[in-house]
């Protein structure tokens, strides 16, 4: 064994009789190896759990010079007790689009983080990066080199930048998808390496890209700008597959729910019946679909992946302002551009986001998300601001939550009415 | 029209510098006050300028990036040694 120390941690060890393996396990067994930190950091656990608080500090250290994101500092506020970790500062590593590692890669990541940090990694953080936790404030600008000399990586965002953007596996891996989301999450990345490593923002900023509707990312519920894969022609219908699900040849969802017998596959109670917009029937065999109704919501295509498949004339849905607070509860983000083509150099996408960041830099409050901003100064002025033309489909359903009201120029004779004129007429 | 980026740079580090005193970590916000008629992207740009040079320093919460003056409250490591 190593030459450590192991603290007396039973509360902390409590947590490994449990059923399933626990960080506690995978930590002290790390720790036992050699890494000092990982032992310390058990210990200031179970300091934790007997004084019912943290004895983390955070803040301070933002990155590396020139950087203004990509490492959070963390200090103890026990150092005397855990020397290891008075400095114990995580670092952001942006993450390749959709997360395709060679296994040369990981090793090597993996040494550099044995030899300058504590060994212990979380993949991936919520906003997508290769989050390693734990190492020393001296050790910051030799990761950095090691990363961008080595591997050719980069620092992620944190603090008030654009976050590392990150998308699902795209048409890498996945028929459905209708947009290339590596594409488009590396172009962001590299058109927006200024916002992305220097601060600019009054708050956090998340890019998004999901490749269809199933939006495996959470686009619509985790980023200020969500990018989500749709199409604007027909679902394409292959009437045989659809014969073979009734016929029970081909198994629903890929027979991914096959581990229990459901019973025969009924078209119209799994899949018909459940059309939120009731847009599909069965003429004798043959499946219809009035696609002008369609919402896209995928579980048709879900459930019959051989008989149904998005439209070809494909492009993205834009949403704006979701975040996932956690005191108010979670905020969908809102629909702005229900069809763009998505097409590089992304110019059309890239001028609308100019066109909001401006709106939210001059008018967005210290540490106000920018659907905060929509909601303090009305889905109206989003519009103005980014340029926008109100659509029908921005409002939820006619004379309620209107995005659209008349401006006093818009108006013949504007706000200004005679009174007395109006009296004259209308007595009572 | 553009501000020009020496005139700004020196108002951004004069407004920090001073309020400062009472206030050692300032949001981006704040720093636009520094000149009003300068675009928050020309700001931005100043203020990271300033920080490269070592004029100003990023403190960032992990979540908030803020700005101070160097030597002015507390510093980076210093705010975490008692």
């Amino acid at each position: 064994m190593a030459d450590v120390k192991k603290h007396d941690t039973p509360m902390v060890d409590d947590l490994k009789s449990g059923p399933w393996p626990s960080f506690a396990d995978d930590i002290e067994q790390m720790g036992l190896k050699g890494k000092q930190e990982c032992l310390d950091l058990l210990g200031q656990l179970e300091l934790s759990f007997k004084h019912k608080e943290t004895h983390w500090k955070h803040g301070g250290i933002v990155g590396v010079f020139g950087y203004g994101g990509g490492v959070i500092g963390r200090y103890s506020d026990v150092p005397d007790q855990f020397p290891s970790i008075a400095h114990f500062h995580t670092v952001r590593v942006n993450q390749p689009a959709s997360k395709f590692y060679t296994s040369k890669y990981l090793r090597k990541l993996c040494d550099i983080w044995d030899h300058r940090g504590s060994g212990m990694t979380n993949f991936h953080g919520s906003t997508g990066d290769m989050v390693l936790l734990g190492t020393k404030t001296d050790q910051l600008e030799p990761i950095f080199y090691d990363l961008t000399h080595q591997l050719g990586s980069d620092l992620g965002g944190s603090g008030s930048n654009l976050r590392t953007p990150s998308c699902c596996i795209g048409k890498a891996r996945c028929e459905w998808s209708c947009i290339d989301t590596q594409d488009i999450c590396y172009d962001l990345t590299q058109t927006f390496q200024d916002e992305l490593h220097r601060p600019a923002f009054p708050y956090k900023f998340k890019f998004k890209v999901s490749g269809c509707p199933n939006d495996c990312v959470a686009a619509i519920a985790r980023s200020d700008c969500s990018i989500i894969g749709t199409w604007r022609d027909d679902i394409r219908i292959d009437q045989e597959a659809v014969k073979a699900y009734v016929g029970g040849e081909l198994k629903p969802n890929a027979g991914s729910h096959s581990d229990r017998d459901w019973g025969a596959f009924d078209i119209q109670k799994e899949v018909i019946d459940l059309c939120p917009t009731n847009c599909m029937w069965m003429e004798g065999d043959e499946l219809k679909i009035d696609n002008r109704e369609c919402t896209r919501c995928m579980h048709c295509i879900n459930v019959m992946p051989e008989a149904l498949r998005p439209g070809v004339d494909t492009g993205a849905t834009i949403l704006v302002g979701a975040k996932a607070p956690i005191l108010d509860g979670a905020q969908l983000s809102t629909l702005a551009i229900p069809f763009i083509k998505m097409e590089p150099p992304y110019d059309d996408f890239k001028d609308f986001v100019d066109e909001i960041w401006m709106w939210w830099m001059e008018e967005g409050k210290n540490r106000e998300r920018f659907g905060e901003l929509i909601q303090r100064q009305s889905l109206q002025e989003f519009i103005r601001r980014a340029k926008l033309k109100p659509i029908p489909q921005m409002v939820k359903e006619p004379r309620s939550n209107p995005y659209v009201f008349w401006s006093e120029d818009e108006v013949e004779g504007g706000w200004e009415r005679d009174v007395k004129a109006f009296r004259a007429r209308h007595a009572a | 029209m553009a501000v020009d980026r020496e005139e700004l740079k020196q108002k951004i580090l004069e407004f920090a510098t001073k309020k400062s005193k009472h206030k050692s970590k300032m949001y981006i916000k704040d720093l636009y006050k520094a000149m009003p008629e300068a675009k928050p992207r020309e700001v931005k740009n100043a203020a990271n300028e300033l920080v490269r040079e070592g004029k100003l320093e990023f403190f960032s919460s992990g979540s908030t990036t803020m700005y101070g003056v160097p030597g002015m409250g507390k510093g980076l490591e210093e705010a975490f040694e008692d």
